[in-house]
């Protein structure tokens, strides 16, 4: 079980990595996340919507209504070229932490 | 089922003190609870447990209000800073640059009165210049997704700023400078206007007009998607 406070920090690595593939809403978001984590990053709503909204804004996501096969109106996010720009430099970040924690905290892949 | 826009709407209003929240945001969470609750029901889960099962994922819902309510805040200064401030400040800094070059490379200014106050005074290779700066300052609104009333008060920001030197500065100059005082007079005071805010103002507004009309131009040149 990851607590809360970890989890906040990966969260935007997480929704971009997901979003990589194409766009989704936020419930699909969520469910990816949790699903390619087999569970084990499991965020609410209100670590996650304060951050898409935060993202939208710095331009590393487009939000925007769409309508779906159902005839239901969704707010889908999709990445934008300056998203895509920082997912490697994020990616690259996180291996630094792992790299460091490995070595002070003899961390290990489960 | 449960309305889940309007449990949404409630449960923000009871955390932020009954502030209101955009029906857009509303909609999306409560379409993601929705999602949520018809998940749980397809794993087989009965009516009253998803019912109940569901707000949990919410978390905190005031944690949710303030967290929306701050990126959108910031969200909006950043647009603001982007949009406006930034054209604005470089029309500003451009236009009384290209003036302090060519006060101090000895431009003289054509005076209507040279040996009056009431004169009118014009740096003629100033006022040239200043609709390609009012075109810049267009352009970086442009550039930054807006468009508007921005176009226009980005490009003759330098003209506003002058005016309200003007206005803030001179009186403060008459009653706390007494060298300004007994040669103050009204006619004066409306050529200085003229000659450094009017003058100037229009020639910024001509080139942020017709950036702005290349820019509408260019719209409509490209192809619908």
């Amino acid at each position: 079980m990851i607590r809360t406070e970890l989890k906040r920090g990966t969260a935007a690595l997480a929704i971009l990595s997901v979003l990589e593939q194409g766009p989704l809403h936020g419930y699909e978001i969520g469910r990816r996340i949790e699903e390619r984590t087999n569970g084990a990053l499991r965020y609410t709503l209100a670590a996650l919507y304060p951050l898409l909204y935060r993202m939208e804004h710095h331009g590393w996501l487009k939000a925007e209504w769409e309508t779906g096969e159902n005839g239901k109106r969704r707010r889908c996010y999709r990445l934008t070229a300056k998203g895509k720009k920082m997912l490697a430099p994020m990616r690259a970040e996180w291996a630094d932490l792992f790299r460091a924690l490995r070595q002070v905290a003899k961390v290990t892949h489960a | 089922m449960r309305d889940w826009r309007s449990y949404v709407r409630e449960r923000l209003a009871e955390a932020g003190e009954g502030g209101g929240m955009d029906e857009g945001v509303v909609r999306g969470l409560a379409e993601h609870l929705e999602d949520l609750y018809t998940g749980l029901r397809a794993s087989g889960m009965t009516q009253q447990e998803a019912l109940r099962r569901t707000p949990s994922h919410v978390g905190n819902w005031l944690e949710l209000q303030q967290g929306i309510t701050a990126a959108r805040q910031e969200g909006a200064m950043n647009e603001r800073v982007a949009k406006f401030w930034i054209p604005s400040l470089v029309t500003l800094v451009a236009a009384w640059g290209v003036l302090t070059i060519l006060i101090c490379a000895g431009v003289q200014p054509w005076m209507t009165h040279p040996a009056e106050p009431r004169g009118l005074i014009m740096y003629v290779p100033w006022l040239v210049v200043l609709p390609p700066v009012g075109a810049a300052g267009a352009y970086l609104v442009r550039r930054a997704n807006a468009s508007g009333w921005r176009v226009y008060a980005a490009g003759a920001f330098p003209a506003v700023a002058t005016a309200l030197l003007f206005v803030l500065i001179l009186p403060w100059a008459l009653v706390v400078d007494r060298h300004v005082a007994p040669d103050f007079q009204l006619l004066g005071f409306a050529t200085g206007i003229v000659s450094w805010v009017l003058l100037p103002g229009v020639a910024l507004v001509i080139g942020a007009a017709l950036e702005g009309l290349r820019g509408s131009h260019q719209k409509e040149r490209l192809p619908r998607v």
